[in-house]
């Protein structure tokens, strides 16, 4: 436990505090300027005089680079990231930023930093491993490695990422919902122009139109939702949403409850929640891969904070039975998205739609874990099993979001690789794979039972974890009961346990998908035309080592990982 | 082990190398299978390290000198015991995790591999790790001489160092819990060899039966060993040997412990191939010699017994006594019909390898009753505070050890042997056949397959041909009859006289005594039997007059081994057997002179007039009767012009005058339906195989059609359901904007109706 400092903007120990974000801004700033320094030339009105002023003009050959985007992105995101890492290292310091009226804008705690780690790590992936992957002709294309974008549109690329990742981590921060909105929506447009990024490509721009669309409408409900809110409660900070939901009768909700689900709604989205996750299959299948990757970890990440603050701060838990006013809503949400994510997924030979509707299916999982939270009043008994269920089952979507960062992304990765050598619209691009790419092909292998959860790969641990919270909520109270020997039926136990058990059905259908991957790589033969070992840099080849590094080593001994995300979890209500 | 309770933790220089010696072979299997992938065929590879062969001798060696060292260490500083202290010693940390037990609290349970050192170990160390080194030497000249194995050698070099790690993990480990997991490795090595010719099928079913049959052993072993686990919580020796825990135990469950070690000793039944799982025994003769020395002296039988002496501690404990009399019971009348049966069955064997295997039965089984009596006199008197019933107890279980060791030796040395034959008869055999292709072509069709190197009709008269192997034979033999003076005679004499002990108190034990009574002039006979019939007498046919003399790699482990068994009685002489039982006796504390005028007459002169009878009762029977009627049907001069060393030549005169003098027509026996029954084994197989046909066979039938139409069929039905279910699911998904935004709005709605409803 540790106090809580309050600091004005830019006041002492600012740049401490916001160290990630500060060089997040130097790097787009860098990002902005150094692509453009060449020989130009200003000439002094009046004179004959010209001075050097370094921009424009013929360029510097290492400012031409079309890789020098890629390399200052990487940097400035993995700086953010081991900054940090380093944080986590010196012990947290709880930190609000408040305005000068003392509102709380942000605060630094547990909680954000481990959400910082997620989009850092996942953006700074994506951002090495896209290093040659920017082609002239788009995805599909069949070019050498030379023919890289130039560096300007490469910059563009780049600087949307920096920008995505200062959204996110505003998002992170917020401590009030219009922060949080406008960070949601920096980071949402940032990643609207990237799905969309390879113009040429006609899938790729109306996948990204159809993203930007269908995003627009969400958020825009979502910002109805807000007004709504506001209205109601005269303000939009957390705390004092929170007093006064928890001050106003049951009678007069109605105002902020239509406030809430419209919110939800928005988050929704962002989360791709079924039936808001039309427009995600598209873009994922539109974007390149490393893109989809991102949308499909750090993105969905950023969606889930939403609705975190928005349901477990704002609407906590505490009608007549002690359970949530949104319990059923969340629990037939995540029923229909875990299912539907699923059975999508089971028919279709796309592999990245395949991997857009698991991830759907995973989403489903996690709002299963946010529903079995709010099946008590935790908020009250802090020390009780409920309490410290409730604990457990967010250290275990914490968890879940921190490592699907290294299997998805990895996943899309490999995808990536293959989308170099032309397009991968069909399971059978990744015939033989294990001929051609042996590494490869085991990696791919790992990152899909990962996603099954298979042990001893990180995806089992965290799913395991998911499904042993949500039973935990649902034994409640019988716990120490149990534990004395006493017998009690399943009908005894909170209905949430259902959505435990759908989960488990759940898994033994993906499991069918996951592994026709693994069949098509390792017992198909290739397609024409895919022969022999695949072009590719070695930084995407790095990002994916790391990745199933990650993924194996989390699985095995992720006891540390684990006491972090559950540090982040009690940050949540304690102080931290 | 007598005070498993006084447990030193100690600093010791070379304990910290002991988990090398079971490292070294662990490594050099892979590093064997390794190289011999990338290099098979190559000459380097070939000739000059012999496929490997000369990769695991250097690595068995060295894990031998670090035995001796650790043994000398042990025996020269440290008393009384000397246990590795997982606690607090750098233990390697297998897995650590945490057990509920009820409530919220969760007791943290570690499974690290310590090192546990008494005598036991230190006697079964030194047997596997020094017999396991002169096999790999044996193996070199036998293995690589056959064409038959080569390209595939280093399969054979990186199994066999795989299994002799196995060995020594299992002696050296301080848990039950470790002794099964290297249990296990070596089951695994035990399929791998013995169906090292895997492209027969007699081979590949032995595998299978020897793999199946330890199996079910090890399936009872296990749920005793859960058991274990759950009376004490732990299956460390350190704890389970502790003296208050089993005091403790002893309180409410002591019926239950009896279950537990009793379902375990089924599993030392399965491994050492005693009444009723001994069926793989005599199959795993398919295996190559080396390996039938190795599983038969070096390693995996012994594993069982070595389980058994583990057990010691609980029938010795005080707070037991008299619980586990009944368990004792039955190791000792397990031991004792398996004692009789397998040595009735190997009267009529005409496969060297299988008389031996019969006698490795018969010989365990020997074992299994010593260790039955000792526990029962352990169970049943006061050792712990009477001296006399002390020294007793302590004798009566070293003995069993001792025999353990003499079997071991004896047993290796002639596998060895035969091994030296069967290649020699191989080579002749093929030596002929090769030049007479060329000439009247009266063996065509004369192939390998039709002729039988390893029955003994085939040879006859060897003992001026190969006159070490002979030599080696014929001390192993005496060793194994118990022939007075010669290595298992010592602990042969102990496990009899200490069978008619416990049967004076308790009549049960009637059944052992007079079975290893009986089973002393059965041995007699059988090994005799097998040295005449394959060393003395005239050649039975042309292959056996053409055997040469065998490789050097063969000959050497032989001489060793030979001084070894003879040595025995120097052994015996520094008090072994009271030793091996008791830690806190050092080796040699009478000094040798006094201790082998001890041993002589309390073997010779016993001054209780009961026991005095039945030694000489035994060695009447186990060798007089024996050889004498072994003589009379096999015996006979060599031929003519055929000398052999002096040692020999009295033996196989004596044979020639015996034969001659009391001959006799022994057809009416050899036709009768008990000789019939003896050569199928007493159709112990067929009862089995009927029963596998009719009731396993039967049930697995019936499953595999559940599996295939019920639950498949749920399965396919659900697969195929899902998939319909998945085209309607995506057919949603349009591609178009306009109606992905109608969705957002149906949601919207939905949740409203959701809140509202709840609300």
């Amino acid at each position: 436990m540790s106090n809580l400092t309050e600091i004005e903007p830019f006041g002492e120990g600012f740049v401490e505090a916001m160290g990630p974000e500060l060089i997040l801004f130097a790097g787009m700033l860098l990002l902005i300027i150094v692509p453009n320094l060449g020989q130009g030339t200003f000439r002094i009105p009046g004179t004959q005089l010209r001075l050097p002023w370094l921009l424009g003009g013929q360029r510097f050959e290492f400012t031409s680079d079309p890789r020098l985007p890629a390399w200052l992105a990487t940097f400035t995101l993995g700086g953010a990231f081991f900054n940090v890492l380093y944080t986590f290292s010196q012990g947290l310091d709880r930190v609000a930023i408040v305005s000068e009226s003392g509102k709380q804008l942000l605060l630094v705690n547990g909680f954000s930093r481990i959400f910082e780690l997620i989009f850092f790590g996942a953006l700074a992936l994506a951002a090495f491993s896209s290093m040659n992957r920017l082609r002239v002709n788009g995805v599909g294309s069949k070019v050498s490695e030379t023919e890289l974008f130039n560096n300007r549109r490469q910059a563009d690329f780049y600087i949307l990422m920096v920008t995505c990742a200062l959204g996110m981590s505003v998002v992170a921060l917020a401590q009030d919902l219009f922060v949080l909105f406008i960070g949601l929506e920096l980071a949402s447009f940032s990643t609207y122009v990237l799905v969309a990024f390879l113009k040429e490509s006609k899938v790729g721009v109306e996948s990204g139109m159809k993203y930007f669309i269908v995003g627009s409408v969400a958020s825009g409900v979502g910002l109805y939702g807000l007004s709504m809110l506001y209205l109601w409660a005269g303000s939009l900070q957390f705390d004092v949403l929170a007093t006064a939901f928890a001050t106003t009768s049951s009678t007069d909700m109605a105002l902020p409850l239509i406030g809430i689900g419209f919110v939800l709604v928005g988050f929704g989205f962002k989360v791709s929640a079924a039936p808001f996750h039309f427009a995600a299959p598209d873009a994922y299948a539109g974007a390149t891969s490393p893109v989809a990757g991102v949308l499909a970890t750090a993105s969905k990440a950023m969606g889930m904070i939403g609705l975190v603050r928005m349901l477990l701060i704002v609407a906590a838990p505490e009608t007549g039975d002690g359970s949530a006013i949104w319990l059923v809503c969340l629990g037939v949400l995540a029923a229909v998205t875990m299912t539907w994510g699923n059975l999508a997924a089971l028919g279709s030979d796309n592999p990245k739609r395949m991997l857009a509707y698991s991830s759907v299916a995973h989403a489903g999982y996690m709002l299963a874990a946010l529903t079995a939270v709010g099946a008590w009043n935790w908020d009250a008994a802090v020390s009780g099993d409920a309490g410290a269920a409730a604990v457990a089952v967010l250290t275990a979507v914490i968890f879940h979001l921190l490592v699907l960062v290294a299997f998805k992304l990895g996943a899309f990765l490999v995808l990536s690789i293959l989308e170099s050598e032309g397009d991968v619209s069909r399971l059978s691009s990744l015939g033989g794979l294990a001929k051609r790419e042996p590494l490869l092909a085991v990696s791919m292998f790992i990152f899909m039972i990962s996603l099954a959860g298979v042990p001893p790969m990180a995806g089992f641990l965290s799913k395991l974890l998911v499904i042993m919270g949500i039973v935990r909520v649902a034994v409640g109270d019988m716990g120490a009961e149990l534990a004395d020997g006493g017998i009690y039926a399943l009908g005894d136990m909170h209905w949430v346990w259902w959505l435990a058990l759908l989960m488990v059905l759940n898994s033994a259908i993906s499991m069918f998908y996951y592994l026709r991957v693994g069949v098509v790589m390792f017992f198909d033969e290739p397609e024409e035309g895919r022969e022999g070992p695949l072009p590719a840099g070695w930084q995407v080849r790095a990002a994916i080592f790391a990745c199933v590094l990650t993924t194996l080593i989390i699985g095995v001994a992720g006891d540390a990982v684990l006491r972090l995300c559950e540090m982040a979890a009690q940050s949540l209500n304690y102080d931290w | 082990m007598a005070g498993a309770d006084v447990t030193t933790t100690i600093q010791s220089e070379w304990l910290d190398f002991a988990p090398l010696i079971i490292l070294l072979p662990m490594v050099s299997f892979a590093v064997i299978l390794f190289l011999g992938r990338v290099f098979n065929g190559h000459p380097v590879w070939k000739n000059n390290l012999k496929e490997g062969g000369l990769i695991a001798l250097p690595v068995m060696g060295a894990s031998l000198v670090l035995s001796l060292l650790l043994i000398s260490e042990f025996l020269g500083g440290f008393n009384p015991l000397k246990v590795f202290d997982p606690e607090v010693a750098d233990k390697i940390a297998w897995v650590n995790s945490a057990v509920w037990n009820g409530g919220s609290t969760v007791t943290p349970v570690s499974f690290g591999f310590g090192i546990y050192v008494d005598h036991v170990t230190v006697m079964l160390l030194f047997v596997a790790a020094f017999l396991c080194l002169l096999i790999n030497t044996f193996s070199i000249g036998y293995m690589n001489t056959d064409p038959i194995n080569d390209n595939r050698n280093h399969r054979f070099y990186a199994e066999f160092v795989l299994f002799c790690s196995g060995m020594l993990g299992m002696v050296l480990s301080d848990s039950f819990l470790w002794l099964f997991i290297f249990w296990e490795i070596m089951g695994l090595c035990s399929y791998l060899l013995i169906g090292f010719y895997y492209e027969r099928p007699s081979a590949a079913s032995a595998a299978k039966k020897a793999f199946l049959t330890t199996r079910i052993g090890d399936v009872f072993l296990m749920i005793g060993l859960v058991m274990l686990w759950d009376l004490f919580g732990s299956l460390d020796y350190a704890v389970v040997f502790d003296t208050h825990n089993i005091e403790e135990v002893a309180k409410h469950s002591a019926g239950t412990l009896q279950w537990a070690l009793g379902l375990m000793f089924i599993g030392a039944v399965g491994k050492s191939a005693q009444f009723p799982l001994h069926v793989w025994l005599p199959d795993a003769m398919e295996g190559p010699t080396p390996v039938s020395a190795l599983i038969h002296a070096a390693t995996m039988v012994n594993a069982g017994l070595y389980l058994v002496a583990r057990m010691f501690p609980f029938f010795g404990a005080e707070a037991l006594h008299g619980d586990l009399e009944d368990l004792a019971f039955i190791i000792a009348a397990v031991g004792g019909i398996t004692a009789v049966m397998a040595a009735a069955i190997a009267f009529v064997q005409m496969d060297l390898k299988k008389v031996l295997a019969y006698s490795t039965m018969s010989q365990l089984a020997y074992i299994f009753t010593g260790l039955g009596c000792a526990m029962y006199l352990a169970n049943t008197l006061d050792w712990h505070h009477d001296d006399d019933a002390h020294y007793i107890v302590v004798v009566a279980f070293g003995a069993a050890l001792f025999h353990l060791f003499n079997h071991a030796m004896a047993k290796g040395m002639l596998f060895m042997a035969s091994g030296s034959v069967i290649h020699e008869v191989h080579h002749a055999h093929h030596h002929l056949h090769h030049h007479d292709d060329h000439g009247d072509g009266h063996h065509d069709g004369h192939h390998d397959d039709d002729f039988d190197a390893q029955s003994m009709e085939n040879m006859g008269g060897l003992a001026s041909k190969m006159p070490i192997t002979a030599t080696a034979m014929l001390v192993g033999s005496a060793s194994i009859m118990g022939l007075p003076l010669i290595g298992g005679f010592w602990s042969k004499e102990g496990i009899i006289a200490n069978a008619w002990r416990v049967a004076q108190d308790d009549p049960r034990f009637f059944l052992p005594a007079t079975c290893v009574l009986i089973g002393a002039a059965m041995t007699g006979f059988y090994m005799s039997r097998m040295w005449f019939k394959t060393f003395a007498g005239k050649p039975n046919n042309e292959v056996a007059a053409h055997v040469g003399p065998t490789n050097t790699w063969i000959k050497t482990p032989l001489f060793i081994l030979t001084f070894v068994t003879l040595s025995s009685v120097i052994f015996a002489g520094l008090g072994f057997t009271h030793w091996a039982s008791d830690n806190s006796y050092e080796l040699g504390e009478k000094g040798l002179l006094k201790g082998l005028v001890y041993e002589l007459e309390h073997a010779f002169a016993n001054s209780d007039a009961f026991f005095f009878i039945l030694t000489y009762v035994a060695i009447f029977l186990g060798a007089i009767v024996g050889p004498g009627l072994a003589m009379a049907l096999y015996g006979g001069k060599l031929a003519d012009g055929e000398e052999t060393k002096p040692w020999m030549r009295p033996v196989i005169q004596l044979s020639a005058w015996v034969n001659k003098r009391f001959h006799f027509d022994n057809s009416a026996f050899a036709e009768s339906s008990l000789a019939t029954a003896l050569e199928n084994r007493l159709y112990i197989d067929e009862y089995y195989d009927k029963a596998m046909v009719n009731i396993v066979a039967g049930f697995s039938n019936k499953a595999a059609e559940a599996d295939s139409e019920v639950i498949d069929g749920t399965i396919k039905a659900i697969e195929s359901g899902s998939q319909s279910l998945s085209s309607i699911v995506r057919s949603m998904t349009t591609g178009s904007a306009r109606d992905y935004i109608l969705m957002v709005a149906v949601g919207t709605l939905a949740i409203f109706m959701l809140i509202w409803g709840v609300a």
